[in-house]
C-alpha cells in the first residue's frame, strides 16, 4: 500500500506515468465534496452505495475528511483498486485518465497527510525467531558451532523477507524440530556422564536380533539343555560398558542354573539366575569393551537335571540382552561452553535445587532476554530434578533445563507485551529489554550481548543518544555480517541465486565457481558500504567493486589474478554498483534469456519501492517465436507487446529501464550483439529523459537520490520492525530520509534514523488505532 | 515380557523392500482380535504438479472404460486399472473473482481448500482448512503422524512471490486452519529421521522411552509457559501462540501413541543430502512416503511436486528452460513439446510411487488397493491460466469403494474439485457436509 503511494507521490516525475500535484489543494473538506463526491457518485455508487455494499464497501458512508481518516482501510483498499485499474469493473463505466489520477491523488495525499500527528508506530506481531536468527542465537548463547536450524523447513516471506511476523506460521513440524534441535544444542553446551550413553536391547526372541539354542517360547528364548544366547554389536568407541542379560531359571534343587558372559568366545564370568522363571531379573555385568564389532553371548554353562530327582531338571529363560554405554569419564577440561554455563554444581550432599537456581538464573535472563521471576527458575530447575528422579546426573538435569528453555515461547517468540488492559494511552514506548531486542535482531539478526543487557537493566537504552550509539556499536562488531546475509541476500536476491539455472548451451561458462563468485561480489560491496559507512548512494553507482580472477574473466576486467577476492578500482563505466552486479543480472533473467521486464520491475521495486501495478487479469505474457511474427531481439518484441493499450502504461515504466541493461546477458556478461541482432540499449523513460548507455541510464536514476533513499529506508525498515509498513509510517520515511540526507546518507546514518523512529521505539496497543 | 516381536528392520530404503509388516501388524490396525475378518484401512494421498498441463495429451479421447492413453498418462500403463481420470472439475476459488492477477498462489492455496486465498503480502494470511488436514483432524490420532507433508522446492527465498499473494500460498498444499499453512518437509534425511527416528538403527526401547518421558515433561513446561503468555498478549499474537499449542498436542498425541503402540518400525540406511537430480529426489521421498504407508504410520499425505509457479529448469531430460516460463507457451509447438515432457516426467514419477504400492501385498491385496492417491494441478493450461477443466486422476480403489476405476469420466463444466475430495473423504470415514465451495460429491460408482 505503500509502496503504491510512494509511485503515485514520491517518483510519479521519473518513473509515473504522468506527474501528479504533490499536494492537494487547500481545503481537502472542499475538496472532497467537490472533487471526490461527485466522482465516486458517479462511478463508485452503483455497487457500493446507498443502495448497495457490495463485498461490505459503503463509500457513501464517508461525507468529509473526517469520516474518510477513519475509514482509513477502506479508502487505501479503494485507492490500490483505482491504481490497479480492478476498479471500476471493466464492464461499467470507466473515469477517464484524468478523474481516475484525481481521485487517486486526493485519497493517497489524505491518508498520508495528517497521519504525522497522529502518532501512530504501528504494531508489530509477535514474532519468532527464524531459522537465521535461531541458529545465530544458539551460537551467541552458547559459544558452540552447530546450525540446528538448518533442518528447519524454510520461513515463508511477506514483504521481501523472511522475519515478519504475520507470516512466520508455526507448524507441528516446526515444534518438533525445536525439541530435536535443543536436545542437540544442550548435549553441545553441556557435557553430561548421560549424553554419550545409549542402551541397545537384543530380544533373545527376534532371530533378526540374536542367534542361539534352544527353543522360542513366547517372548523369551527357552535353554533347557546347554547352550547360548549371542549378539554381534558395533560398539562405537573404546569406553566403560555394562553388559546386561534379562534371565529367570528354575533350578534342580541343588544348584541354580549359571549363565557364563562371553565376549568374543572368550569367558568373562559367570552369573547364578536365582530369579525364577517367572520373574525374571536383570544381571549386570561392568566391563571395558574396545570400539568395534564384537560378538556377546551368555552360555548356559550347567544345562542338565538332578542326578537324584530326574523330574528336576535345570532350565533358564532368557528375555533379552542389552548394552549400555559407554560411560565415559568426565573431559579434563571440561569444553569452554560447559563451564561458562554450569558455574555450579552440588557437593556430595548438597542441593541440586541451590545449585540450580545458581546456574539457570543467569543463563534464562539471557535466552529469554529478560529478567527472568523467582517462581520462573523454580520451574526451569524443577526440570533439573527431574533428571535426579530418573537416577541420572545434575549435568543431564541441566541438559534438559537447556531443552525446556529452549522450547519455551518466551525463547522462540519475541514477546513485547502491550500495555495493561485499561490503560488509557494507546501507544506505549517499548521497554529496555524489548529495546535490546529489536536492536540485536536487527543488526545482528541475534540475541543481545552482555552490554545491552546491561544497559537495559540500568534502563539506559530508553535514552535515544545511547540507543543509537549502541546501533553504532553493533554496525561495527563482525557479527553485523548478518546484515548482509539477511538483509542483503533478499533485498539483493542474492538468495535466488542458488536456485537459477543458465541453459549451459548459451552459457557454457557459467558453473558453481561463477555463481559462488557472483554472490561473493555482491556480498563484499555491501559490506564494504557498512563497514567503511559510506553513502547508499553508492549502491546506485560506485568506483569500486571486488573481482577475484573468474568473475575479472566473466566481466572483461583485466589485471586481476587468483582466485581471492580484492577491491578492484573501475577504471570503465560497465560496471558499478548493484544494477551491474552479475548476481543482479542474473537472477532478474531467464534460463535462456535476459528479461527487460524483469529487470525493470527489479529496479522499480527494490531500488525505489515504486513496484508497477500488477497485470490485469487476463493479459497473456510475452510469446516468443509465434509463427508469422517478426522475428528479432527482446526488445523488438517487448515493443510490439507494448503497443497495445492496456499493456502500455506499465510496460512504459519497466521496459526502459530493463532496456537499458541489454548489454549484459542472461549471466551479467557484457555483449554488443544478441544473435545476429546488434544490441539497442537505449530508452526513453515516462518523464522524458532518455539514455542511450547503461551509463547514461544509471546517471538518470542517480538523480532520483532522494526517491531511491525513500525506497531503500522502506526495505530497512521493514526488515527492522518485522512487518510491512501502512501509510502511517509515510512521515516516519520522510523523517528518516531528511535526517540521514544531513549526514550524507551515510549508512549509520539511515541506521541511527530508523532506530530513533517511533515505529522503533514505540508500540500501538492492539485495538487502539 | 513385553510384546517385541513386531519390531523390524527395513533394509535397503530406496531399492526394493520386503516388508512382511502388515499382515502381522492387521490386528493392530483393525483393533480387533486375529479372529475378526482383516479390514485395511484407506489411505488418501494428494500430489499437486504447478502450471498445468499440455490437456491435448493429458485428456483421454474417449470416455468410459478401455479409453487410449494419451501421451502424458502413457507412463501409468503398468497401473491403468487402478486409474480413473476425471475431466471437467473446476477450482473456482482459484479464479481472480475480483482480486485480480495472482493465479498460481491462488491455485495452489484454493485446491484443496476450496476457498479464495486473501490477497495479502503477509498479514492475515487466510484460506481455508484443506481436505487432508479436515482428515488428519478427525482420523489422524489412530497413527502416528496425523499426516505427512512433503515437497522438493522450500518456499521462495526472497523477493515477492505472485502478484501481491504471500509465498505461503504458493508453497503450501496443507492448512490445518484458514491462518496456518502446514510447512512441507524438503529434505530426505530430515524426512528419514523424522519418520524412522534419528537415533542409532538399533538403539533401543529403553533409551528412546526415557527421551519421550523427558519430552513430555517439557513439553508440560511450556505449555504451561504458552498458556500464561497466551493470556497476557493482544489477539493477534494470541493466535501465534494457538500455532504453537497445537503443535504441542500434536506431538503428545504422538508421544502418547507412540508408547502405547506401533513404535518398532526400524528402517536401514538413511538418505544423504538432497539427490542432485529432480527425479532422484521425488523417487526418494515416494520411496519413503511407500515406507511410511506400508507401516502404517500415516494414512493421509501431501505431496508438492514443485511449488506453484515453480521456474524450475528440468536439464536432466533436456530442458533447460524455465518450466513456468515454458508454461506461456503461446501455442508455440516446441514449447508445447518440452512442457509435454515436464508434465511426462511428473507422471513417470507418479507411477514410480503407485506401482511401489501396488507392489506392495497387504491383505489379499495390494496398497495400491486401499489407497485413493489424487493427482492434480490448479491450473488447466498454463497459457491461458483457466481453473476449469483441470487435470485430475485417482489411482487406487480405496479399498474397493472407488468403483471408477479404469474410466475416463467427464463432469458437467465448473464442477467444484472440492466434490472429489468430498468422495475421498467419505470414503476415509470423515463424511462432511461441505468443504469449501463443494456442491456435493462426485460418485465415483
Amino acid at each position: 500500500m505503500l509502496s503504491a503511494l510512494c509511485v503515485m507521490l514520491g517518483s510519479a516525475l521519473v518513473f509515473g506515468a504522468s506527474a501528479r500535484p504533490s499536494k492537494p489543494a487547500n481545503s481537502k473538506t472542499g475538496d472532497f465534496a467537490r472533487v471526490v463526491q461527485p466522482l465516486i457518485s458517479k462511478y463508485c455508487f452503483e455497487c457500493h452505495g446507498p443502495k448497495q455494499q457490495l463485498g461490505g464497501v459503503a463509500l457513501h458512508s464517508a461525507k468529509d475528511l473526517a469520516t474518510v481518516l477513519k475509514q482509513r482501510a477502506m479508502w487505501a483498499a479503494a485507492a490500490k483498486n483505482l491504481t490497479q485499474g480492478v476498479m471500476p469493473p471493466k464492464h461499467k463505466p470507466q473515469p477517464t485518465v484524468a478523474e481516475r489520477e484525481r481521485l487517486i491523488t486526493w485519497i493517497e495525499t489524505t491518508l498520508s497527510s495528517g497521519e504525522c500527528d497522529l502518532r501512530d508506530p504501528g504494531r508489530v506481531t509477535l514474532r519468532r525467531l527464524n531459522r537465521e536468527e535461531y541458529n545465530n542465537t544458539v551460537r551467541d548463547l552458547f559459544a558452540v558451532a552447530i546450525r540446528p536450524a538448518d533442518e528447519f523447513p524454510s520461513d515463508d516471506v511477506g514483504y521481501g523477507f523472511d522475519n515478519i511476523g504475520d507470516v512466520l506460521t508455526l507448524s507441528p513440524l516446526l515444534l518438533e524440530k525445536y525439541l530435536t534441535a535443543a536436545e542437540k544444542v544442550a548435549v553441545a553446551a553441556v557435557w553430561s556422564a548421560e549424553s554419550h550413553t545409549r542402551q541397545w536391547r537384543f530380544e533373545a526372541e527376534n532371530p533378526r536380533e540374536t542367534q542361539g539354542g534352544g527353543f522360542i517360547s513366547r517372548n523369551v528364548r527357552m535353554l533347557v539343555q546347554p547352550g547360548e544366547v549371542t549378539a554381534s554389536y558395533d560398539f562405537p568407541q573404546d569406553g566403560d560398558y555394562v553388559l546386561r542379560v534379562r534371565a529367570g531359571g528354575n533350578g534342580d534343587g541343588t544348584e541354580p542354573p549359571r549363565l557364563a558372559w562371553k565376549l568374543d568366545e572368550v569367558a568373562l564370568a559367570v552369573v547364578e539366575v536365582t530369579a525364577p522363571q517367572d520373574a525374571p531379573k536383570l544381571y549386570e555385568l561392568p566391563r571395558k569393551v574396545s570400539a568395534g564389532k564384537h560378538k556377546l553371548a551368555v552360555e548356559f554353562v550347567n544345562g542338565g537335571t538332578n542326578p537324584l530327582d530326574r523330574s528336576r531338571r535345570r532350565n533358564v529363560a532368557v528375555d533379552y540382552l542389552e548394552v549400555v554405554g559407554p560411560f565415559l569419564p568426565k573431559p579434563n577440561p571440561l569444553p569452554a561452553s560447559h563451564l561458562r554455563l554450569v558455574t555450579a554444581t552440588p557437593g556430595p550432599n548438597g542441593s541440586w535445587n541451590e545449585a540450580a537456581v545458581k546456574v539457570l538464573t543467569p543463563f534464562a535472563k539471557r535466552a529469554f532476554r529478560r529478567p527472568v521471576t523467582n517462581e520462573e527458575i523454580a520451574r526451569l530447575a524443577a526440570a533439573v530434578e527431574l533428571a535426579k528422579r530418573e537416577g541420572e546426573s545434575y549435568e543431564r538435569g541441566i541438559q534438559l533445563a537447556i531443552q525446556a528453555t529452549l522450547v519455551s515461547p518466551h525463547f522462540l517468540f519475541r514477546v513485547e507485551l502491550d500495555p495493561p488492559a485499561g490503560d488509557p494511552k494507546a501507544t506505549k514506548p517499548l521497554g529496555d529489554y524489548e529495546l535490546a531486542t529489536r536492536l540485536s535482531y536487527f543488526l545482528w539478526c541475534s540475541t543481545p550481548d552482555d552490554e545491552l543487557l546491561r544497559l537495559a537493566d540500568e534502563g539506559k537504552l530508553r535514552n535515544p543518544i545511547t540507543l543509537v550509539a549502541q546501533a553504532k556499536r553493533l554496525l561495527r562488531d563482525p557479527k553485523a555480517r548478518a546484515l548482509t546475509d539477511n538483509f542483503a541476500a533478499q533485498w539483493l536476491m542474492l538468495r535466488n541465486l542458488s536456485l537459477v539455472g543458465p541453459d549451459p548451451k548459451q552459457f557454457p561458462s557459467f558453473d558453481d565457481e561463477l555463481r559462488t563468485a557472483m554472490r561473493t561480489e555482491a556480498e563484499l560491496f555491501f559490506e564494504a558500504i557498512v563497514r567503511d559507512d559510506r553513502s547508499v548512494l553508492e549502491f546506485l553507482d560506485s568506483s569500486f567493486t571486488f573481482l577475484n580472477d573468474r568473475l575479472a574473466q566473466h566481466y572483461g576486467v583485466p589485471g586481476v589474478s587468483g582466485t581471492q577476492f580484492r577491491r578492484v578500482n573501475l577504471t570503465t563505466p560497465q560496471r558499478g554498483g548493484v544494477l551491474t552486479l552479475a548476481s543482479t543480472l542474473t537472477v532478474t533473467s531467464n534460463p535462456t534469456r535476459t528479461s527487460p521486464v524483469k529487470r525493470g520491475k527489479w529496479i522499480l521495486e527494490q531500488l525505489f519501492g515504486t513496484p508497477p501495478p500488477e497485470p490485469p487479469p487476463g493479459v497473456e505474457e510475452l510469446k516468443e517465436e509465434q509463427p508469422g511474427e517478426l522475428t528479432g531481439t527482446i526488445r523488438q518484441k517487448l515493443e510490439q507487446h507494448r503497443s497495445k493499450p492496456e499493456c502500455a502504461t506499465c510496460h512504459q515504466r519497466m521496459d526502459p529501464l530493463g532496456f537499458g541493461l541489454e548489454n549484459y546477458d542472461a549471466i551479467g556478461a557484457w555483449r554488443v550483439l544478441e544473435g545476429r541482432f546488434k544490441i539497442d540499449a537505449s530508452g526513453t523513460l515516462p518523464s522524458g529523459q532518455s539514455f542511450q548507455t547503461p551509463a547514461q541510464l544509471k546517471a538518470i536514476l542517480k538523480s532520483q537520490s532522494k526517491q531511491f533513499v525513500q525506497g531503500f529506508s522502506e526495505k530497512l525498515l521493514t526488515f527492522a520492525l518485522g512487518r510491512g509498513l501502512t501509510p502511517t509510517d509515510r512521515c516516519s520515511l520522510d523523517t528518516i530520509g531528511q535526517a540521514a540526507a544531513k549526514d550524507s546518507y551515510k549508512f549509520s546514518a539511515l541506521v541511527s534514523e530508523i532506530v530513533r523512529s517511533e515505529p522503533f521505539r514505540l508500540k500501538r496497543s492492539e485495538g487502539a488505532k | 515380557m513385553k510384546s517385541l516381536s513386531r519390531r523390524t528392520i527395513l533394509q535397503g530404503l530406496g531399492t526394493s523392500i520386503a516388508l512382511p509388516l502388515l499382515d502381522s501388524m492387521a490386528p493392530a490396525f483393525a483393533g480387533a482380535a486375529r479372529t475378526a475378518a482383516k479390514t485395511y484401512p484407506n489411505r488418501m494421498l494428494f500430489l499437486y504438479v504447478p502450471n498445468g498441463v499440455v490437456m491435448p495429451e493429458w485428456r483421454p479421447k474417449t470416455t468410459g472404460a478401455g479409453f487410449e492413453l494419451p501421451s502424458i498418462l502413457e507412463p501409468l500403463k503398468n497401473v491403468r486399472d487402478a486409474l480413473s481420470v476425471f475431466s471437467g472439475l473446476t477450482a473456482d476459488k482459484a479464479r481472480p473473482n475480483g482480486d485480480g492477477p495472482g493465479d498460481h498462489a491462488r491455485a495452489l492455496s484454493a485446491i484443496l481448500t476450496g476457498c479464495q486465498a486473501r490477497k495479502t503480502n503477509g498479514a492475515d494470511i487466510n484460506v481455508g482448512i484443506s481436505a487432508d488436514q479436515y482428515a488428519a483432524q478427525l482420523i489422524g490420532k489412530r497413527t502416528r503422524f496425523p499426516s505427512l507433508e512433503i515437497g522438493i522446492e522450500r518456499g521462495a527465498q526472497a523477493g515477492n512471490c505472485d502478484s501481491g499473494y504471500s509465498c505461503a500460498y504458493s508453497s503450501n498444499l496443507a492448512w490445518s486452519s484458514a491462518t496456518t499453512p502446514v510447512a512441507k518437509e524438503i529434505d530426505p534425511r530430515a524426512l528419514f529421521d523424522r519418520l524412522f527416528g534419528n537415533a542409532n538403527a538399533s538403539e533401543m526401547d529403553e533409551s528412546a522411552e526415557k527421551r519421550d518421558r523427558y519430552r513430555k515433561s517439557i513439553l508440560d513446561f511450556v505449555r504451561e509457559d504458552a498458556t500464561r503468555l497466551k493470556a497476557q498478549l493482544g489477539a493477534n499474537d494470541q493466535r501465534k501462540l494457538d500455532e504453537y499449542l497445537s503443535g504441542i498436542r500434536q506431538i503428545e498425541q504422538r508421544l502418547a501413541g507412540r508408547v502405547a503402540d506401533n513404535r518398532e518400525i526400524k528402517a536401514g540406511a538413511a538418505p544423504d543430502g538432497v539427490p542432485p537430480t529432480f527425479d532422484e529426489h521425488v523417487k526418494l521421498m515416494a520411496d519413503m512416503l511407500v515406507l511410511a504407508l506400508q507401516a502404517d504410520l500415516t494414512r493421509i499425505g501431501t505431496f508438492l511436486l514443485a511449488n506453484e509457479g515453480s521456474n524450475r529448469p528440468y536439464r536432466e531430460i533436456g530442458v533447460p528452460d524455465g518450466h513456468h516460463d515454458l508454461s506461456h507457451h503461446g501455442r508455440n509447438a516446441e514449447k508445447l513439446a518440452k512442457i509435454q515432457q515436464i508434465n511426462r516426467l511428473h507422471t513417470t514419477l507418479l507411477a514410480y510411487l503407485a506401482e511401489k504400492l501396488q507392489a506392495s501385498k497387504e491383505g489379499d491385496g495390494t496398497l495400491l488397493d486401499h489407497a485413493m492417491i489424487a493427482y492434480v494441478s490448479g491450473i488447466s493450461d498454463g497459457d491461458r491460466h483457466n481453473h476449469n477443466d483441470l487435470p485430475c486422476l485417482l489411482l487406487g480403489r480405496g479399498g474397493g469403494t472407488v468403483k471408477t476405476a479404469g474410466r475416463h469420466l467427464i463432469f458437467p463444466d465448473n464442477t467444484p474439485v472440492n466434490n472429489l475430495w468430498l468422495a475421498m473423504l467419505d470414503r476415509m470415514g470423515c463424511g462432511t457436509e461441505r468443504l469449501g465451495d463443494s456442491t456435493g460429491r462426485v460418485a465415483l460408482t
